[in-house]
């Protein structure tokens, strides 16, 4: 499938590649784009696509590089993902897959509603999606007051 | 088709600083920008031929569960995400720019098997930064045979 090669990718970093690719798709629905292994079938470089975006799976493949799980949690990076619709399914696919959702369902005041979930190495991925656009009169009902407006 | 966008992002101690340097050493260009009161980062976007990135600080709290978000010098120089930026050209000018502003580079520009010309940078407080520009079309038959390796698109055959 062709797909427009991101100028920005991330890359997240796993103990186990392999195990991240299969649950990247069954609770996010991420699919496989380009698996490269050496000759054990240890992955070296994975790419997965959704819809026309791609991030990238990889290992702790130098000392510099470790999952979260490895670090007690500590996250140096984060990804972000843009939905276009139906981001309750997105959500409960996600809870089904045995995703531990952080930051339950909601839409925020800008007018996304978002989630987050924490995968099983604890990377967190923040899910969203645009349901209303703000428009002046929108800001000016909340009580704020609306200086300058484009 | 529906189309939706992955944006990675980085955290740092100093993130304002991050952005400076950001812009200044990479190229990359501040779409938003929004402090609080005291004029900490409370948000921003950067954008860099298409695509984007968000730069927080670093933090913590109920909406990541047990994860704390830290930069790199906070754990040793250690990264669990880092980014991989897709040049048309001029990566070696690009390395160039980054070197002169204090990155430094871990690996130079250098061509790789599967058609990629790299280098990789690591920034101020240690985020691993990997550039490649693509300088040769190399088919996956082609890959395999010169390197031994093994290229899948499913799952299924692994």
């Amino acid at each position: 499938m062709e797909i427009k090669r991101p100028s920005l990718c991330a890359v997240v970093c796993y103990q186990d590649p392999k195990a991240a690719l299969d649950w990247l798709e069954r609770a996010l629905g991420f699919e496989l784009h380009m698996l490269i292994e050496d000759a054990e079938g240890r992955p070296l470089h994975a790419e997965m696509r959704f819809g026309d975006s791609l991030i990238m799976v990889g290992s702790e493949w130098t000392d510099d590089h470790r999952s979260p799980r490895a670090l007690g949690g500590k996250n140096t990076g984060g990804v972000h993902v843009q939905l276009d619709a139906d981001i309750d399914a997105h959500c409960a696919r996600a809870q089904a897959a045995g995703a531990e959702i952080v930051r339950e369902l909601v839409t925020m005041p800008y007018g996304d509603r978002t989630y987050a979930c924490r995968d099983p190495e604890g990377h967190i991925w923040s899910i969203g999606q645009t349901v209303a656009t703000m428009g002046r009169a929108d800001h000016e009902a909340s009580g704020v007051r609306v200086v300058a407006w484009p | 088709m529906t189309s939706p966008t992955i944006v990675p992002a980085v955290f740092y101690k100093d993130p304002i600083a991050a952005l400076r340097w950001l812009e200044k050493a990479f190229g990359f260009e501040i779409a938003s920008l929004i402090t609080d009161a005291d004029g900490r980062l409370a948000h921003s976007e950067l954008t860099y031929k298409g695509g984007a990135l968000n730069v927080g600080g670093e933090w913590e709290g109920p909406i990541v569960g047990p994860a704390r978000m830290r930069s790199p010098q906070t754990v040793e120089g250690i990264n669990t995400q880092f980014v991989r930026i897709h040049l048309d050209d001029g990566l070696d000018d690009h390395c160039a720019r980054a070197r002169a502003a204090g990155a430094r580079i871990v690996d130079e520009p250098t061509d790789q098997f599967y058609g990629s010309r790299t280098y990789r940078a690591l920034d101020p407080e240690g985020h691993v930064w990997n550039f490649s520009q693509e300088v040769r079309v190399v088919s996956g038959e082609e890959m395999e045979k010169a390197t031994g390796l093994k290229i899948h698109t499913s799952l299924e055959d692994v």
